[in-house]
């Protein structure tokens, strides 16, 4: 089953063209990475998926539902979850209200003004078995904005799946890591998506050869190839467009 | 937990204070009181606009002063309005007020936000000054009955008794207080730290932000209300240039700095420093203003986050440990 699609979709910025009939089928339970140069249009193409703007012309099906130009909420409520390139938390929170805001989300506790959050054990609980799970339970009460680079990545990713979505949306989430956290964040990420769908937007080629199951190029707007990752690799365009210059 | 047992001792002493305080000042000192505690009431609320929510706002008097005529007006125009009902006015008429503008405010921040509701003020305050009919332009409403706080058939309280007005007072704002303290406390309280760090991101987690600012802004208003109608039956006058004016729009945002927006207290203590130097200077000098302008650079300069930063500051060094890391307590 195609979980998330687009249909036809473009995006300018004040006559730049970004995103060039674009066509993305994403199926139910795949690791689906994005790849392309800088200036491909791969984070635009999130914004424009995930309601950050309305793209300028096509459509955006979530669960064959037509969710084009949805706010950021909305989706997130039907099960999209998404992670920002450039690190994202609540950086004078510490690392457990960070996730915590996610599992109020999950919970539908939203405009509840009766109850102490801190009385609520059931919340507190599942926060941190999930910074448990991350590895970020002793640096639980850490403002975010002082915790290491790796965990506060490790933490931007986690915040993405504290609402339990269908479908996890990650931008570049290995951007500015070392080899080893990178390492770890892959693992990281392998252990917490098992069963959901991802949408992986990568540049580290490891990571997505050893991650993704279908592999997306997209390469001045436009998608340049789809496929499966060993015919991605062997792709002359691919190769001439991107991958080549990789191996120089 | 010997903090909090410290804590609660510090509680008890604090209530036995308040119940003894109008015998042992007597009403001069009262009143101070109550002047204290309405200006309190009123950085409070708005500080969970300012260090709760990131939100700067340039003209929170109107919801003060919107409290203190709608209070003052229901007396003078309703036959027997009760005294909670007078007070309720003032409540309802600041969050009415806030409701017809969150639709352009909830939807904006930053500098937009404080310009809109310098603009905002200006029109009420002009329209106070310019209503005559109705707020009795520059000179305000005034000469309203005070009615006394009646509960049936148990007892009645005469409330142009400043002792028994000041009992009141303690009552109706100290519950206010605790009431907005506990606000802070709920998922929505956290919420509100949330949007003041990244409000892309709470949209991001699922929430929905113009209408989570909204029903802040509606609760801030609401209470900014109470103090205001608070002070209409502290003075049984409110005139627009006490009330509206830019100048206490202003005071609150002085306040509330010098008492650091950083915490829940800072703006209590903010009022505690502003009513006393008003009351030990305004003999010597007509601005306390600029006296409070010359603390808040210094604040500003030396202890950005307030009286209440220092004081988190001296507690970490006598009680030896750090300060408590939670959501507000840093801004």
């Amino acid at each position: 089953m195609i979980i998330l699609e687009t249909k036809g979709l473009y995006h300018d910025f004040k006559g730049l063209k970004v995103l060039f009939d674009v066509n993305l089928e994403v199926k139910e339970g795949e690791r689906h990475a994005i790849i392309g140069p800088n200036g491909a249009g791969k984070t635009t193409l999130f914004n424009a998926i995930t309601g950050t703007y309305m793209p300028s012309k096509g459509r955006v099906f979530f669960k064959g539902k037509d969710v084009t130009g949805s706010q950021p909420e909305q989706l997130v409520r039907q099960g999209i979850g998404r992670s920002f390139q450039i690190t994202s938390t609540f950086s004078k929170l510490t690392a457990f209200q960070n996730i915590r805001i996610g599992i109020l989300s999950k919970r539908g506790v939203r405009f509840n003004m009766f109850r102490y959050v801190d009385d609520m054990k059931d919340i507190t609980q599942e926060t941190d078995e999930l910074l448990r799970r991350i590895n970020l339970y002793d640096a639980r009460d850490v403002p975010a904005g002082i915790l290491s680079y790796g965990q506060q990545r490790s933490l931007e990713i986690s915040m993405a799946l504290a609402t339990d979505p269908d479908l996890v949306m990650l931008d570049e989430p290995s951007a500015g890591m070392s080899k080893e956290e990178t390492h770890y964040a892959v693992e990281l990420i392998r252990k917490l998506t098992e069963g959901k769908t991802i949408v992986i937007i990568e540049h580290d080629m490891d990571v997505v050869f050893s991650l993704a199951d279908r592999i997306t190029v997209l390469h001045q707007g436009t998608i340049l190839a789809s496929g499966l990752p060993n015919e991605i690799r062997e792709n002359q365009a691919v190769k001439d467009a991107y991958l080549g210059e990789m191996e120089e | 937990m010997i903090n909090r047992k410290v804590k609660w001792v510090l509680w008890g002493v604090m209530l036995i204070l308040l119940t003894f305080y109008p015998k042992l000042v007597g009403p001069y000192f009262t009143n101070v009181f109550v002047h204290f505690a309405i200006f309190a009431l009123y950085a409070v609320s708005f500080n969970l606009l300012l260090g709760y929510t990131g939100l700067f706002s340039f003209g929170h008097a109107m919801y003060f002063g919107a409290g203190g005529f709608a209070t003052a007006l229901a007396l003078i125009h309703i036959n027997g309005c009760s005294l909670l009902v007078a007070l309720f006015m003032g409540f309802f008429a600041s969050v009415i007020l806030a409701m017809v503008l969150c639709p352009i405010v909830s939807r904006v921040s930053g500098t937009a936000f404080a310009m809109l509701h310098l603009a905002f003020s200006m029109l009420i305050y002009t329209l106070a000054l310019k209503l005559r009919k109705i707020t009795n332009g520059e000179d305000g409403v005034s000469g309203f009955p005070i009615p006394a706080l009646n509960i049936p058939g148990v007892v009645s309280f005469d409330m142009r008794d400043s002792t028994n007005f000041y009992y009141f007072v303690v009552v109706v704002i100290g519950i206010s207080l605790w009431l907005l303290w506990s606000f802070t406390k709920t998922p929505f309280g956290q919420l509100m730290v949330s949007i003041r760090d990244n409000a892309k991101r709470v949209a991001y987690m699922g929430f929905k932000v113009p209408q989570t600012k909204a029903m802040i802004y509606a609760i801030s208003a609401g209470f900014a209300g109470i103090a205001g109608a608070v002070l209409a039956l502290f003075q049984d006058v409110i005139a627009p240039d006490f009330a509206l004016g830019p100048g206490t729009s202003f005071q609150v945002i002085l306040i509330t700095m010098v008492g650091g927006m950083g915490s829940f207290f800072g703006p209590i203590w903010g009022s505690a420093i502003f009513t006393l130097l008003q009351e030990f200077t305004s003999r010597y000098i007509k601005e306390v203003e600029l006296l409070m302008g010359v603390i808040l650079i210094v604040v500003m300069l030396y202890f950005p986050k307030g009286f209440a930063g220092v004081l988190a500051l001296i507690g970490s060094k006598v009680f030896g440990q750090l300060p408590r890391k939670t959501t507000a307590e840093d801004g």
